[in-house]
C-alpha cells in the first residue's frame, strides 16, 4: 500500500509544491530544477505515457482477436494500422536522396540520364550540371526515395554515365517530416484523410441536431437561438448582403407573435402587427432603404455588438469561474486531498 | 391549411440522412460555382493586421503552430498569410509547434510561403525549430531557455549552427508571438505561461470552436486582437490583398450557414404546430 | 502511371468516403476505416514522440557522444557497455559512440528512464500500480503550473480587463459597453454562486446572468457551427481536387463504387426500425 498508495501522493505534493513556488523563487538550484530539468521530465514521461497507450491499445486488439470476440476481424485493420505507422517512424528510413558532386567527364551522358530521371529536358539539365562545376557545389535530385534499391539504381545509372554522385539517407528523426518521404507519405494519405474526415462528419450532425433539436421552449432558449442566428449570419459574407429593413419587418413579426402568445387579443395582435409594419415602412421610405441603417438592425453590426459585449460578459464570468477552480483543485491535488489518479 | 400544416410536421420528422444530403449539395455547390461575395474585415482581424504591421523591421517572431489535419482549412490559411505578411516586411520567424501534427503544418506553410514565394534562406530568415511533447511544459522551457528544449531543431541541424539563434536565449530575446492554435495546448497556455509573464505582445488565430474561450483575453488586452475561424482567415487575406483558401471558402460557408438557419426556423415551426394540434386533442 | 502521389491520392479518397459512409449507416467501410485510423494514430504518435523527445533529450543526456579527451571509469565503461548492448538491438536510435544531440551527460534522468520504464510495465496486469508514479509526477507538475496560470491570467487578468475607463479620450458608447461587459460578468458570476439560495433580489441577479450566459451559449453555438462547416468545406475541397483528371478521377469512380457496394451491403443488411 506504501509503494501504490503514500509514495504517488508524496510525489504530486513535492512536485505540485515545488512547480507552485518556482514561480516565486529566486533560488539558484530550485529555479534551474523548476524552469529546464522538470519541464524536460514532464515531456519524457507525457511520452512514456503515449508509448503506454500504444501498448494498451495493442493488447485490446490483441485479446480481441486470439478470443474472437465480436468484430475482431476489424482488429485485423488496427493491428495492420499500428504496423504500416511504426514501419514507417522506426523500421524503415523512408528517404533517400542522390546528391549530384560533378558532371565528371561525360556531361552530357550525365544530363541525358538526369533529364529522364527527372522529367526535364537535357538543355535544363546540362546548365544545372554547369551550375555545379562553377560553384563547386553539390545539388541534390528532388525525388525522394523509399528504399535503398531503388536510390541505388539510381545512383548508378548517374555514376555510370560518368557522374561523381553520393547517396544522402536522412538523419533518423528527421526523416519523419522530409517532404515525400514515407513517413510523410503516410502522414498526408492516411492519417490527414482519416483525422479531418472524422471531425468534418460533425458538420451533417450539428445541422441535423439544428433541424431536429433545437427547440424554443423558452425565453432562455429563444435567447439563445436568436445569438446563435445573428453570429452565424453577420460574420460571414451573405450577413452583409441582408437588408436591415428586412431584420426590422422580421422583429415586428416576432413582436407580433409574442404579444399574441401573452394576451391571444386578435385586435392587440393585428394592431401590433400593423403599426409596426407602417412604422418601418415609414422611416424606410423616409431614408432611402439604405442596406446598413439602422445600425442596431444591420446584422454584421449587431453581430460586432453582440460578439464584443454581452458574449465576452457570459464568456468571462464562466472563465473566472473556471478560474477559480481550477486552481481550487490544482490546490487539492497538491495538498492530497483529491487522488483520482490513483483511482480513488 | 391543415394539409399544409401536415405537411410541415411530416418534414419536421424527415430522415436525417435527407438532411445530410441537403447540407452537401449545400456545401459543394458554390465550390464549383463561386459567388464572389465580398469579405469584409472585423475590428479583431484589424487588430491583428495592425499589431503586425507596427513591428519594426527585423523583428524576431514567434510563430507556433498547434492545429492538425482536422483543423487545417481554418487555421491554415492564417498561419500561410501571417507568414506572408512577415516576410514581406523583413521579419525574422521561428516556429515551434506545441502539436506533433503542427510540424507537418508548418512545414507545408512554410515551403509555399517562404521558399516558393519569398525566396527566404532557412537559418537566416526562418527556422522551424519543430515539435517537442510536454504542452504547458514547453512553453515554460522555451520562457526559460530556448536551447533546454531544443539542441537540434526539425532537420536535425544544432541549434548552436543556426545563424539566426545567435542572441536568442529564450522568449524574452523574441519581440512578438503568434499562436495559430486549435485547442490544448494552444493560446491559451502561451497567454498564461508566456505572454503575461513577460509582458511580450502576442496575437493569435484560432478555430471557430475556440473563440469564445480566448475572447476575454483579448478583451482584457492580453492578446492583441484573434483572427476567427475560417471567415477571420478569410479577413485577414483580404486585408494583405491575396485571396487564398479561405476566402474560396466562404461561399459555401454563408450559403450552409443560411441554410443552417433555414433549418432551425422550419423545425420550430413544425415543433409549434405539433405542439398545437397536440394541446387540441388533449 | 501509378506514382505514389496518385496511389495515394487513391488511398486518401477511399478513406474520406469510408469515414462519410457513416452518414447513412454503420457499416464494414467505417468500421475498416475506423479501426486503420486508431491503429496508424498510435504508431504516428509514438513516432513522433520518441524522435522529438525521448531519443534526443533522454538518451542524448544518458549517453551522450563522448569527446576524445574524456576518459571512462569502470562504472563509465558499465554504463556505456549498455549503450553498446542497445547499439546492437536498435542501431538508428543508438548510432555508435553515443546520441550525438549537444547535451551534456545528466545521470538525473535516470529518474524519468525508470518512471518511464515503469509506466511501461503497468500494461501487465500485476503491475498494473506501476504507472502511478510516473502519473503522480505528471498531475504534480500540472498543478503546480495550472495554478499559478489559471490565477494570474484567467481571474486576475480579466478582473482587471473589467475596469471602465471613464476619463480620457473615451466614447460614451464605449463606457455603456464597458458597464454592460461588468453587469454581465458580475451576474454571471453571482448565478454560479450556489451557497446562497436563488431567491428574491439575489434571484433576479442572477436570471439576469442566466440571460448574458445564454447570449454567450448562443454564439458559441453560431462559432461551433461555423467551425464545422469550415472543415467540411475543407474534405470538400480535397475530393474535388481529387476527382480531377491528374488523379484519374478517383474520387468520382470511388463513390460509385462505394455506392454500389453499399448498396449491396444494405439489401443483405437490412436495417430495423426504431419504433
Amino acid at each position: 500500500m506504501f509503494w501504490k498508495r503514500q509514495i504517488p501522493i508524496a510525489i504530486v505534493a513535492l512536485i505540485g509544491t515545488i512547480t507552485l513556488f518556482g514561480w516565486f523563487t529566486d533560488q539558484p538550484t530550485i529555479k534551474s530544477f523548476v524552469d529546464d530539468d522538470a519541464t524536460q521530465w514532464y515531456d519524457i514521461l507525457a511520452s512514456f505515457a503515449i508509448f503506454l497507450g500504444a501498448l494498451n491499445l495493442l493488447k485490446l486488439q490483441m485479446q480481441k482477436i486470439i478470443k474472437q470476440k465480436s468484430g475482431w476481424q476489424y482488429s485485423i485493420f488496427a493491428i495492420l494500422g499500428f504496423l504500416i505507422a511504426f514501419t514507417a517512424g522506426f523500421l524503415m528510413r523512408g528517404a533517400y536522396t542522390v546528391d549530384i558532386k560533378s558532371a565528371g567527364e561525360t556531361p552530357q551522358a550525365v544530363a541525358q540520364v538526369l533529364a529522364d530521371e527527372t522529367g526535364k529536358t537535357v538543355q535544363e539539365s546540362e546548365i544545372i550540371l554547369g551550375l555545379i562545376e562553377a560553384e563547386n557545389s553539390p545539388m541534390s535530385l528532388e525525388k525522394v526515395h523509399w528504399r535503398g534499391k531503388s536510390v541505388n539504381d539510381v545512383a548508378n545509372k548517374l555514376a555510370n554515365s560518368g557522374a561523381e554522385v553520393e547517396i544522402k539517407p536522412e538523419d533518423w528523426g528527421a526523416h519523419l517530416t522530409k517532404k515525400d518521404s514515407f513517413f510523410n507519405w503516410m502522414f498526408f494519405k492516411i492519417f490527414t484523410p482519416l483525422s479531418a474526415t472524422m471531425f468534418a462528419l460533425l458538420a451533417f450532425l450539428v445541422a441535423s441536431a439544428a433541424y431536429r433539436a433545437f427547440r424554443i421552449r423558452n425565453f432562455e432558449a429563444t435567447l439563445l437561438l436568436v445569438s446563435g442566428i445573428i453570429i452565424m449570419l453577420g460574420r460571414v459574407p451573405i450577413g452583409s448582403k441582408i437588408s436591415s429593413w428586412f431584420v426590422l419587418y422580421i422583429l415586428v413579426l416576432l413582436v407580433t407573435i409574442m404579444v399574441n402568445t401573452w394576451k391571444n387579443s386578435r385586435i392587440l395582435t393585428f394592431g401590433t402587427l400593423g403599426i409596426g409594419l407602417l412604422l418601418v415602412t415609414i422611416a424606410g421610405v423616409s431614408m432611402g432603404w439604405p442596406i446598413d441603417k439602422p445600425g442596431f438592425a444591420y446584422l454584421p453590426t449587431l453581430q460586432d455588438w453582440i460578439y464584443l459585449v454581452p458574449n465576452i460578459a457570459g464568456a468571462r464570468a464562466i472563465m473566472i469561474g473556471i478560474g477559480l477552480g481550477v486552481f481550487a483543485t490544482s490546490i487539492r491535488y497538491i495538498f492530497g486531498i483529491e487522488r483520482s489518479y490513483i483511482g480513488e | 391549411m391543415k394539409k399544409l400544416a401536415d405537411l410541415v410536421i411530416k418534414l419536421g420528422n424527415v430522415d436525417r440522412r435527407w438532411i445530410f444530403i441537403i447540407i452537401a449539395i449545400v456545401v459543394m455547390y458554390p465550390l464549383f460555382k463561386p459567388l464572389g461575395l465580398p469579405i469584409r474585415p472585423t475590428e479583431s482581424s484589424q487588430e491583428v493586421y495592425a499589431a503586425i504591421e507596427a513591428l519594426p523591421e527585423g523583428s524576431k517572431v514567434l510563430l507556433s503552430c498547434e492545429y492538425g489535419p482536422s483543423t487545417k482549412p481554418e487555421i491554415h490559411p492564417m498561419a500561410v498569410g501571417v507568414l506572408r505578411h512577415l516576410f514581406e516586411n523583413g521579419h525574422q520567424v521561428y516556429v515551434t509547434c506545441l502539436w506533433p501534427d503542427g510540424q507537418f503544418m508548418a512545414r507545408e506553410a512554410l515551403e509555399q510561403v517562404a521558399e516558393n514565394e519569398y525566396n527566404r534562406t532557412y537559418g537566416e530568415d526562418y527556422v522551424l525549430l519543430g515539435f517537442r511533447p510536454g504542452n504547458e511544459a514547453v512553453i515554460k522551457g522555451i520562457v526559460s531557455d530556448i536551447r533546454k528544449m531544443y539542441t537540434i531543431d526539425s532537420r536535425g541541424i544544432p541549434i548552436d549552427d543556426i545563424p539566426m539563434m545567435n542572441g536568442v536565449k529564450n522568449i524574452l530575446d523574441l519581440d512578438f508571438i503568434f499562436s495559430a492554435s486549435a485547442g490544448y495546448p494552444g493560446t491559451v497556455e502561451w497567454v498564461q505561461l508566456a505572454a503575461d509573464p513577460t509582458g511580450i505582445p502576442m496575437s493569435t488565430g484560432v478555430t471557430s470552436i475556440q473563440v469564445n474561450e480566448v475572447m476575454p483575453y483579448v478583451d482584457a488586452g492580453q492578446i492583441k486582437g484573434i483572427l476567427a475561424g475560417m471567415p477571420g482567415a478569410a479577413e485577414y487575406e483580404a486585408l494583405l490583398g491575396k485571396t487564398g483558401i479561405a476566402t474560396s471558402g466562404m461561399d459555401a460557408q454563408s450559403i450552409a450557414h443560411i441554410v443552417i438557419v433555414l433549418f432551425i426556423i422550419f423545425g420550430n415551426i413544425a415543433f409549434y404546430l405539433e405542439r398545437q394540434r397536440s394541446k387540441k386533442t388533449f | 502511371m501509378f506514382s505514389a502521389e496518385i496511389v495515394g491520392a487513391w488511398i486518401a479518397v477511399f478513406l474520406t468516403l469510408a469515414i462519410f459512409s457513416y452518414l447513412y449507416r454503420d457499416n464494414p467501410f467505417y468500421k475498416i476505416a475506423e479501426h486503420i485510423f486508431v491503429g496508424v494514430s498510435a504508431g504516428y504518435w509514438a513516432s513522433m514522440f520518441f524522435w522529438t523527445q525521448i531519443q534526443p533529450n533522454l538518451f542524448g543526456r544518458l549517453w551522450p557522444v563522448l569527446h576524445e579527451e574524456q576518459t571512462l571509469g569502470i562504472l563509465g565503461k558499465a554504463w556505456y557497455g549498455i549503450y553498446n548492448f542497445l547499439h546492437l538491438l536498435y542501431r538508428p536510435a543508438f548510432p555508435e559512440g553515443g546520441v550525438a544531440t549537444g547535451h551534456g551527460m545528466q545521470l538525473t534522468y535516470i529518474i524519468p528512464l525508470i518512471l518511464g520504464i515503469m509506466m511501461l510495465l503497468s500494461v501487465f496486469s500485476k503491475f498494473s500500480w506501476f504507472a502511478r508514479w510516473g502519473i503522480a509526477y505528471v498531475v504534480g507538475m500540472a498543478a503546480g503550473l495550472r495554478s499559478y496560470g489559471f490565477l494570474n491570467s484567467n481571474v486576475i487578468g480579466q478582473i482587471k480587463g473589467s475596469v471602465i475607463p471613464l476619463t480620457g479620450d473615451i466614447s460614451t458608447g464605449t463606457i455603456i459597453n464597458g458597464i454592460i461587459l461588468l453587469i454581465g460578468t458580475i451576474t454571471g458570476l453571482m448565478y454560479f454562486y450556489f451557497s446562497k439560495e436563488h431567491k428574491g433580489w439575489f434571484g433576479k441577479i442572477g436570471r439576469i446572468g442566466i440571460y448574458f450566459l445564454m447570449i454567450s451559449f448562443g454564439a458559441s453555438f453560431g462559432f461551433a457551427v461555423m467551425g464545422r462547416i469550415s472543415l467540411l468545406i475543407g474534405r470538400f475541397t480535397d475530393l474535388k481536387a481529387f476527382g480531377g483528371a491528374d488523379y484519374h478521377h478517383a474520387s468520382i469512380w470511388l463513390l460509385v463504387i462505394m455506392v454500389v457496394l453499399l448498396g449491396i451491403w444494405s439489401f443483405f443488411n437490412k436495417e430495423e426500425k426504431t419504433t
